[in-house]
């Protein structure tokens, strides 16, 4: 569980967090919702230990948090396989993988259905795929919580599906997401738990039923959204766009 | 990229390196070479094997060990900066050597001038690095910091040169770099310190697999343990020992490492052999021509360098334009 405490944090002129509270629980999958420049990624920078709060205390129970920015350069010339496994380098001064190094990375190749690919140059790998590599390395550095800054916004459909898919799918295993997205419907669609960063730099936290409500999304975007909630689907769609121009 | 073709590929880089090791120690300009390659296993004192004893090998020797030291250096530094236009010299070292050496000549009478532009480019180092701050040390930092320190000396490299016209000729001729003569340590504690530095650098290779991920992801693993500090001062020992062995020769390290990139992806471990090879390969081959080339005039090793080296720069770079971009 993260538990961020009465976290304060400012840019010289540009306030984020006036004392915001939340928590993230563990082994679901949340999602952090926000219009640009309310410190949804300065969030994480701080989770993943990146960032200093000025003030407030933010804790963690996890083994490691690895925080996955939106923008990353990729080494020429490697394999999907060389690329997952630079990790294993960090820590020793060996030269080799062992035997089950490559076993573990080979099972969790598997679990993200990239064992086909594997010998493939990253720089021919299509953007869903190389978005499920770097959750592979991730895992293969012993992170249990993964902080994602959009990981399907450069996505077409069926990868968004796929990835969020493989996020959920990471929750059986133990293992704790959490995403930025701008696309509220998928959001609510497959999000766990749900956290808002709104206008008044505060930040606001629930499970769907109670996250999503138009007074919630008012407060974090600042415009009326119409909810339809049937069964545990919820719609959610713009009121009037006038309102925006 | 495949084990095999990278196998491949180092086989080939061998053969070029053996051949480049022929022609610098055996062929010359009136002949083949082979009588010499035979003479090679039947030192017998006559002339030529004395030429081979004192001349030819121990030059081959600190051609494969300045070659070697650049190419390695210039990748340690790529690598940690991510810069594709990081050289060996950066921190600061040709012109703490250039000043070193420029100061020997002057006013120690030259003997042992490559001792002196040793330590001149390790002091420069060290004052560059240290400068950068060891607590928010940035790479960029280090490359700007070095960039202003090889200028300042650089202009008063310049002014002693212009100051001491009687001696502008054989500084020039030193300051380009040479293999010819060694005035400054015998070749076997050349070849301990060197052997000692390429070790250390082998215990570093596999982290640089590590390194070579977007700072992004490696961040928080970064700084429990911080390996740029260390990769930054091998590096900058081995162009220093570089310096020792054969002058301020430019170019090699930044060439050798981009074309071993072009050739190997980036697995460090590869990288670090197709480094080695290509790099002492590089200078026995300019070496060779710059004997040959307007025999019996020896044009300086550094020229050469430049002449062939940018045609095979500029050759590699519009073949594959997006390297670039890493």
């Amino acid at each position: 569980m993260i538990k961020i405490d009465n976290l304060s944090l400012s840019f010289g002129e540009k306030v984020l967090f006036v004392s915001a509270q939340a928590e993230i629980p563990d082994n679901k999958l949340t999602v952090v919702l926000g219009s640009n420049g309310t410190g949804k990624t300065t969030l994480f920078k701080i989770i993943s230990g990146n960032l200093k709060a000025e003030s407030g205390k933010v804790s963690h129970d996890f083994k490691k948090i690895f925080f996955l920015p939106q923008n990353i350069k990729y080494p020429d010339g490697l394999t999907l396989f060389e690329y997952v496994t630079s990790f294993f380098y960090a820590t020793s001064f060996k030269w080799f993988l062992s035997k089950e190094e490559i076993t573990e990375t080979e099972k969790i190749l598997n679990l993200l259905d990239l064992t086909d690919r594997k010998n493939i140059l990253i720089e021919k790998l299509s953007s869903g795929e190389l978005q499920k590599a770097n959750i592979a390395a991730a895992l293969l550095s012993k992170a249990d919580c993964l902080l994602l800054d959009e990981p399907t916004s450069n996505m077409d459909l069926t990868n968004q599906i796929k990835t969020t898919e493989i996020l959920k799918k990471l929750q059986n295993h133990g293992i704790t997401c959490v995403m930025i997205t701008h696309d509220l419907n998928s959001a609510a669609a497959f999000g766990g738990y749900f956290i808002g960063l709104n206008k008044e730099h505060k930040i606001i936290s629930g499970q769907k039923s109670e996250f999503f409500t138009e007074e919630n999304l008012k407060n974090i975007f600042g415009i009326d959204f119409n909810i339809n909630k049937s069964n545990e689907d919820i719609i959610i769609s713009v009121k009037n766009t006038n309102d925006i121009l | 990229m495949s084990t095999t073709k990278r196998t491949a590929y180092i086989l080939i880089l061998t053969v070029i390196f053996c051949i480049a090791v022929y022609c610098s120690a055996f062929a010359g300009y009136h002949d083949n070479g082979l009588h010499l390659l035979k003479k090679l296993f039947n030192l017998d004192g006559d002339t030529e094997s004395i030429l081979l004893e004192i001349l030819r090998l121990p030059r081959v020797l600190r051609g494969i060990i300045a070659g070697c030291c650049l190419a390695v250096s210039g990748m340690l530094l790529q690598s940690v900066s991510k810069n594709p236009l990081a050289e060996p010299y950066i921190t600061g070292i040709s012109s703490g050597a250039g000043f070193g050496i420029v100061l020997s000549v002057l006013f120690f009478g030259g003997t042992a001038y490559s001792l002196f532009g040793f330590t001149g480019a390790l002091i420069s180092a060290l004052f560059v690095i240290l400068f950068c701050g060891f607590g928010r040390f940035s790479i960029t930092k280090l490359i700007l910091v070095g960039l202003s320190v090889n200028m300042f000396a650089g202009a008063v490299i310049s002014f002693l040169i212009l100051k001491n016209t009687d001696k502008a000729y054989s500084l020039m001729y030193i300051l380009t770099g040479n293999i010819t003569e060694n005035t400054g340590i015998s070749d076997l504690h050349l070849i301990l310190l060197f052997l000692c530095t390429v070790f250390l650098c082998g215990l570093f290779v596999p982290k640089l697999n590590f390194l070579r991920l977007d700072t992004g992801l490696t961040h928080n693993e970064k700084r429990k343990e911080n390996y740029d500090i260390t990769v930054i001062i091998l590096s900058a020992f081995l162009a220093a020992l570089s310096v020792l062995t054969a002058g301020i020769l430019s170019f090699v390290g930044i060439v050798a490492p981009q074309i071993s990139k072009l050739l190997f992806g980036n697995d460090y471990r590869w990288l670090f052999f197709s480094n080695i090879l290509i790099g002492s390969a590089f200078i026995l081959f300019a070496d060779f021509i710059s004997r040959i080339i307007l025999y019996p005039v020896q044009i300086p090793l550094g020229l050469v360098i430049a002449f062939i080296g940018s045609p095979i720069f500029i050759y590699f770079l519009t073949r594959k334009g997006d390297f670039l971009h890493d």
